[in-house]
C-alpha cells in the first residue's frame, strides 16, 4: 500500500495544504451493514486490533445500534492501513479527521 | 496443523454451488461491498481498490477449493489456519453480493428477523436465499469451533 506521506508529487503549494490535511489525529469508524454477523464483526475486530471479548463485543453493538463505532484513532498512515484490513474483511470503513486536534 | 473436517449434506449444498460459483465469477472484476475511497488520491485509490480485489479473488479461490473430490465424495470440507480466514472473508464477500443483486427483493427486516418464509419465494431468489443461509452457517461454524482451536493458532 501506498504511504501518504510520500505518494503526493503534485506543485509545492498542493503538496503543502495536502500535507497538513493528513496531519494530525484520524478516527478509523466502522459502518453497520445488514449482512455481516455479529459474531464475524467481534472476529474482525479481535484480529485487527487485538481487541479483548468484551471491547469487541462493546464496538460489534454500538456499530449495530448506533450505525457506526470509532474503533482506532491515530496517525493518517496507520489508519489507513487499519481501514485497508477492515475493507479486506469486507467491513464498510471510512477515515474521519480529528478536528479538535 | 489443527485441522477439522465437517461433513455437508450432500444433497443440500451441491445444487447451491453452481450459483455460488455464478456470484464468484461475477466478483473477479468488482467489490462485494462498495468502500468508502473517495478522500485517497486517485493513484492510491487504483492501487487500493486493485490490492482489494486481488485479495478477494484468491479468498474465492480458497472458498471453492472447499468443494473437491472428498466433498463430492462424502460431503466432508475441512477447515485448518491456513484456509479459515479467507473462506470466512469469501463466505462474506458471496453474502454480500446475493444480498445485493439476488435477494434485492427482500427487506433488511425479513432477512434479520428471520421472517422469510421460504416457500413463499420464487425458486431464483429461494435458492439464492439458501446460499445466503448456507454461507452464514459456514461461517458461524468457522467462527464458534475453530476461533480459539485454529484462528488463534
Amino acid at each position: 500500500m501506498t504511504m501518504a506521506g510520500t505518494r503526493i508529487e503534485v506543485a509545492p503549494s498542493s503538496r503543502t495544504e495536502t500535507a497538513l490535511a493528513l496531519e494530525g489525529l484520524w478516527h478509523v469508524v466502522v459502518l453497520n451493514d445488514p449482512v455481516n454477523l455479529m459474531s464475524y464483526v467481534v472476529l474482525v475486530f479481535r484480529r485487527v486490533f487485538g481487541f479483548d471479548e468484551a471491547t469487541a463485543r462493546r464496538h460489534m453493538l454500538e456499530v449495530h445500534e448506533q450505525g457506526r463505532s470509532v474503533v482506532w484513532t491515530g496517525v493518517r498512515e496507520k489508519a489507513e492501513a487499519y481501514m485497508f484490513t477492515l475493507q479486506q474483511w469486507h467491513l464498510s470503513a471510512i477515515l474521519e479527521s480529528d478536528e479538535k486536534n | 496443523m489443527k485441522r477439522i473436517e465437517v461433513k455437508l449434506s450432500l444433497q443440500v449444498v451441491a445444487p447451491l454451488l453452481d450459483l455460488i460459483k455464478a456470484v464468484v465469477d461475477r466478483l473477479q472484476g468488482r467489490l462485494a461491498a462498495p468502500q468508502h475511497l473517495q478522500d485517497l488520491d486517485e493513484e492510491l485509490r487504483t492501487d487500493w481498490r486493485s490490492d482489494l480485489l486481488g485479495g478477494q479473488n484468491d479468498d474465492c479461490r480458497r472458498f471453492l477449493a472447499l468443494f473437491d473430490r472428498n466433498f463430492f465424495a462424502d460431503g466432508t470440507v475441512s477447515f485448518d489456519e491456513a484456509n479459515a480466514e479467507p473462506v470466512l472473508r469469501a463466505c462474506t464477500a458471496i453474502r454480500l453480493q446475493l444480498r445485493e443483486q439476488e435477494l434485492k427483493s427482500l427487506s433488511d427486516e425479513m432477512i434479520e428477523s428471520g421472517g422469510v418464509d421460504v416457500a413463499q419465494l420464487g425458486e431464483p431468489v429461494q435458492k439464492a436465499f439458501l446460499c445466503y443461509v448456507f454461507l452464514a452457517t459456514l461461517q458461524e461454524l468457522i467462527i464458534q469451533h475453530l476461533d480459539t482451536a485454529i484462528l488463534e493458532g
